[in-house]
């Protein structure tokens, strides 16, 4: 009986693996051999899968080209910093959440989250003005504190979370030993909290590393330019360069790939505590 | 004591390190600002101009120019201005969907480059707004002599834009398609495309015409509609205000481009297609005709170097034989009114205008220059190109949407319009246009 | 916490219960400096243009009260706008969370090894790799009537004719919708994947002992078990998608005619189109309102479960 099951459910999963590989990899793989064709054959009918006119051209030209490399060099370091920074102030603003009860508590987190509620771009004229007065346009600061500000709240709600399933006892027990909160905070909760803390991390790199309208907005010089922003300087007013903008996702999206390869483990057990008590 | 000491330093961490990082930003953010002026000083032959001269004034040119130009061409136009005046130039080139939303943005923020390009689509807005200066001022303070501009964009009297460069949007014809329908003779009036374009599509199957009508950029209506109204004499305004309700003309066009797609000969895809879809669709042969900006020649001829392709004027109405009107685009160029360096902004505008800068930037972007002095070479340009050129002297530029105000969404309630009345939701071409009338005329209140 | 108390002895007790007292709020000091300095201008800016005429155009505008919010409810545009969203996020979070328990139970499975598994896991999470301007390229590139998606139906003599996707008013709904399920199911997928790790095997062990077979299982003990971390995704889907602009906006601009204006495109065009920063600042403020209901529903949730 338990073999017939095992048979059809068999059957099932590797279907729906086939179905799944297709769905999500196949617009991946017709971007990436788009990458190798020369622009005219990007459209043709019937649509061609690998070209005669096989070319590089499109990634030579992004490699060689300064100006672009500048532009992953800026969403590297942008997205870096923003991750270390959202991680440090979510792990404060999460250890409070968790391990103290006080009044104004439930009133600054659905601030906190509903914070995260307001549409952008109805906020980027007023927002735009503010970081004009407070000197920062056109400078990574702009670009970091902004989206420092649209990680925290998720960042906070998953530490949140994973903090609550961790017991409390860890952290009287440094106090007992005559170390503060603080230091409990950490020596014991944070190593103990890496996989949650990875998969924060990972969603901030994310969401930092492909925003567009603020990095558009809140910068002006190529210098503080970031990849999408040069993605989409491919898009003429007429005419598209369509295999330089395949390729330089592709380029774009390969560090993201090997950052998700590395820390797949964690990231993978970070998620469920943030959202789910055990 | 110690546990305390240890808290409280914990603490102070905290803070400290928060205000660091707001400082730090801070000067990122100023640090940035420097360092991008002492980037872009190209005048340093001369060794006491060092790095951070209060004296050295440089200037910010924000278009999308630089984007559409070959790589470098901008640049060594702007740095003859440097040579010329001691006066440093920043590029800030974005694409043009792009440029718009950081202007619109920088009007309203006052981070507005001090020289900006301009499309004619923008200005009335951008005026209205006091985001941009009156270029009026500037020109009399300077005494520049205005008779060598061959258009200066107004409102309420005075300019605020002065076209740069003209695009004409001719007719390109795929001949090769054509011949594979059969067809000698090049359509000369509405009917007779329709018919043509009818034999395209039963011979060949492929779509005798395109027209990219996306909301998103609207800009199709401009181009790719007006331009039949325009090429038989026929005109959207009356005084400067708009006249659709009743006008027989537009009616004759609504209804002819409706007939288009009643017989299915459009490329389909027309209502999320764009400009630069609808250039794919004719480069890979599967168009015959389209009205397209001339600046796409090299475009089309690099990605279809078989194809045969030719530029013919646009049909016009039966029985009109007067002088047809050619739609043109221009890239214009403004000074912004939050600039602090407006007299220097204006030499780089008189530069960039001056007969023989004109001349080669023209060149450079296949289009047309807007001096009316300026001289271009175009002996090197392609034989299509001159071709080009010649229709375009036949025919009386036009484009009635430069300078009205939010000309863009004047664009785009009409596309909605025209496509309810493609569609069949709406039962008249004049019920259409009255419609459409009465929107627009809220815009001009 | 009476040790610390004891640790210090009477005389620290003042301070010490000062210190008990402001602890907490100093550790949310960065964030809420944070907030305040860089959001309660803006949002508090947004909020005030709603209630004036038209403002950043005009250099003196009045104070109109609620009569920008009177004109936007009448607006049948807005009414359009409202409810192709309500589609769109329907449509995207039901199917989010569809394909994310479909394919999180399938990478879930006994049958592969860890390796193999790890590979699938990647490539299920592709689509989140990508800028929402290149996943609009892309799709619109596919979804092109003369485009690979066409192309494949009529090679499978599944449709006769080249699909206008994105161009036809039938269509295009459904086509931004489906793209942006695309764009958006590996979140959902990853957050169900974390959890299904999480149930303990004893929950099934001991429902194979009842003689249990997988549907029961699914119905009884994985969907119960998942429920709370479903909820609070789909909570923040629904506030993710609600402010979905990029996608929309570069496939199909809000058309053809209306047929995929949603209300970011709507406040996009009303405030970077026709410059009535006013109107665009009202809509904004609805949408505020909304979520913010949304999210207090949400705290209450996430209270709930504590």
């Amino acid at each position: 009986m338990v073999g017939e099951k095992k048979w059809y459910i068999k059957l099932i999963t590797f279907l729906l693996l086939a179905v799944g590989t297709i769905f999500s990899g196949f617009p991946v793989l017709w971007m990436f051999l788009n990458s190798f064709k020369p622009n005219s054959e990007i459209f043709a009918w019937p649509p061609v899968w690998i070209s005669d006119n096989f070319t590089l051209n499109a990634y030579a030209q992004i490699l060689s080209d300064p100006e672009k490399i500048r532009f992953f060099i800026n969403s590297y370091f942008v997205a870096f910093i923003v991750v270390i920074l959202t991680l440090f102030v979510s792990i404060l603003a999460s250890y409070s959440f968790s391990r103290f009860n006080y009044p104004g508590k439930k009133i600054i987190n659905t601030l906190i989250i509903s914070v995260q509620a307001v549409p952008p771009i109805t906020l980027l004229i007023p927002y735009l003005s503010l970081v004009v007065a407070l000197n920062l346009y056109n400078s990574y600061g702009a670009l970091i504190l902004t989206y420092l500000l649209f990680t925290l709240p998720y960042a906070i709600l998953m530490m949140t979370g994973y903090f609550n399933t961790l017991s409390k006892e860890l952290d009287e027990a440094v106090m007992i030993d005559g170390g503060s909160r603080f230091r409990a905070l950490w020596t014991v909760l944070v190593p103990v909290a890496v996989p949650g803390i990875v998969s924060v991390g990972m969603y901030t790199f994310m969401l930092a590393w492909n925003e567009y309208l603020f990095a558009l907005a809140l910068t002006k010089t190529t210098e503080f330019r970031t990849v999408p922003v040069g993605i989409n300087l491919l898009m003429g007013q007429h005419a598209y360069e369509w295999n330089q903008m395949m390729a330089m996702s592709i380029l774009g999206s390969i560090p993201v790939l090997l950052l998700f390869l590395f820390f797949q483990k964690y990231f993978i057990a970070g998620m469920t505590s943030g959202s789910i008590k055990s | 004591m110690k546990i305390k000491n240890f808290y409280n330093k914990g603490i102070l961490n905290i803070l400290l390190m928060v205000l660091a990082v707001i400082t730090l930003s801070g000067c990122m953010g100023s640090g940035g600002d420097s360092d991008s002026s002492s980037e872009t000083g190209t005048n340093n032959d001369n060794g006491s101009n060092s790095e951070g001269d209060s004296d050295e004034i440089t200037l910010e040119f924000q278009q999308w120019w630089g984007v559409e130009l070959p790589d470098g061409v901008l640049r060594e136009i702007v740095d003859g201005f440097t040579e010329e005046t001691g006066i440093n130039v920043e590029l800030l080139s974005n694409p043009y969907a792009d440029t718009k939303t950081q202007i619109a943005a920088g009007a309203a923020a006052s981070t507005m480059a001090d020289v900006v390009g301009l499309d004619g689509a923008w200005v009335y807005d951008f005026a209205k707004q006091g985001s941009i200066a009156n270029l009026s001022t500037l020109m009399d303070d300077s005494g520049y002599d205005q008779n060598q501009l061959s258009d200066q964009i107004q409102v309420d009297g005075n300019t605020f834009m002065i076209p740069v460069a003209n695009f004409a949007y001719p007719m390109y014809v795929n001949m090769d398609i054509l011949e594979e329908a059969g067809i000698e003779d090049i359509p000369e009036t509405r009917s007779e495309f329709t018919e043509v374009a009818n034999t395209i599509y039963s011979e060949t199957g492929k779509a005798g015409w395109a027209i990219p009508l996306s909301t998103e950029s609207p800009s199709g209506i401009q181009n790719n509609f007006m331009s039949w109204l325009w090429a038989s004499g026929g005109s959207m305004l009356d005084n400067g205000q708009p006249n659709l309700t009743d006008n027989s003309d537009l009616i004759d066009t609504v209804e002819f481009m409706k007939g288009l797609f009643d017989d299915g000969v459009v490329a389909p895809g027309a209502y999320a297609m764009k400009e630069a879809d609808m250039v794919e669709e004719f480069t890979n042969g599967r168009v015959a005709f389209m009205i397209d900006s001339l600046a796409h020649l090299n475009t089309i001829q690099e990605g279809a170097p078989d194809m045969n392709f030719d530029f013919v004027p646009v049909p016009v109405q039966e029985g009109f034989s007067g002088e047809s009107g050619m739609d043109v685009a221009n890239w214009g160029i403004g000074v912004a009114e939050n600039s602090e360096h407006k007299e220097e902004a204006w030499q780089l505008v008189e530069y960039m205008m001056s007969p023989e800068v004109n001349a080669e930037l023209a060149v450079y972007a296949n289009a047309f220059p807007g001096n009316a002095n300026a001289d271009p070479d175009y002996s090197d340009a392609d034989d299509l190109f001159l071709k080009a050129y010649e229709l375009y002297q036949d025919s009386n530029p036009v484009n009635e949407f430069t300078g009205l105000p939010t000309s863009e969404e004047l664009m785009r309630t009409f596309a909605e319009q025209l496509q309810l009345y493609i569609e069949g939701d709406t039962g008249e071409a004049s019920e259409m246009l009255s419609e459409t009338q009465s929107i627009w005329e809220e815009a001009f209140e | 916490m009476t040790y610390q108390n004891v640790n210090r002895g009477r005389s620290k007790k003042r301070s010490g219960y000062l210190k008990k007292k402001t602890e907490p709020y100093l550790y949310l000091l960065p964030t809420v400096i944070l907030m305040v300095v860089l959001l309660v201008v803006p949002i508090y800016m947004v909020i005030q243009y709603s209630f004036f005429d038209n403002v950043i155009i005009n250099d003196n505008p009045v104070f109109v009260g609620f009569q920008n919010f009177q004109e936007l409810l009448t607006n049948e545009s807005f009414w359009v706008a409202v409810k192709n969203t309500l589609i769109f996020v329907g449509g995207s979070v039901i199917a989010h969370m569809i394909i994310g328990i479909t394919f999180a139970m399938v990478l879930n499975t006994k049958y592969i090894g860890p390796k193999l598994k790890a590979m699938f896991r990647v490539i299920f999470s592709l689509p989140w790799m990508f800028t929402a301007a290149v996943i609009a390229v892309l799709w619109k590139m596919l979804l092109n009537p003369n485009g690979f998606i066409n192309f494949l139906l009529v090679e499978l003599n599944l449709s006769s004719t080249n699909l206008e996707w994105l161009a036809s008013r039938d269509l295009a709904l459904f086509s931004v919708t489906m793209i942006n399920i695309w764009a958006g199911y590996p979140l959902f997928m990853i957050s169900i994947l974390a959890g299904l790790q999480g149930i303990q095997s004893q929950l099934y062990e001991s429902s194979a002992i009842d003689g249990a077979n997988h549907i029961k299982n699914f119905f009884y003990i994985t969907l119960p078990q998942l429920k709370p971390i479903l909820i609070s995704l789909i909570l923040l889907d629904f506030v993710w998608t609600i402010q979905q602009f990029a996608l929309i906006w570069m496939t199909t601009g809000g058309g053809p005619i209306d047929a995929t204006e949603i209300l970011s495109t709507f406040i996009y065009k009303q405030g970077f189109s026709e410059y009535q920063y006013a109107m665009a600042s009202t809509s904004a403020v609805i949408l505020l309102i909304i979520c913010t209901i949304v999210a207090i529903f949400y705290v209450r949730h996430q209270r709930g479960q504590e």
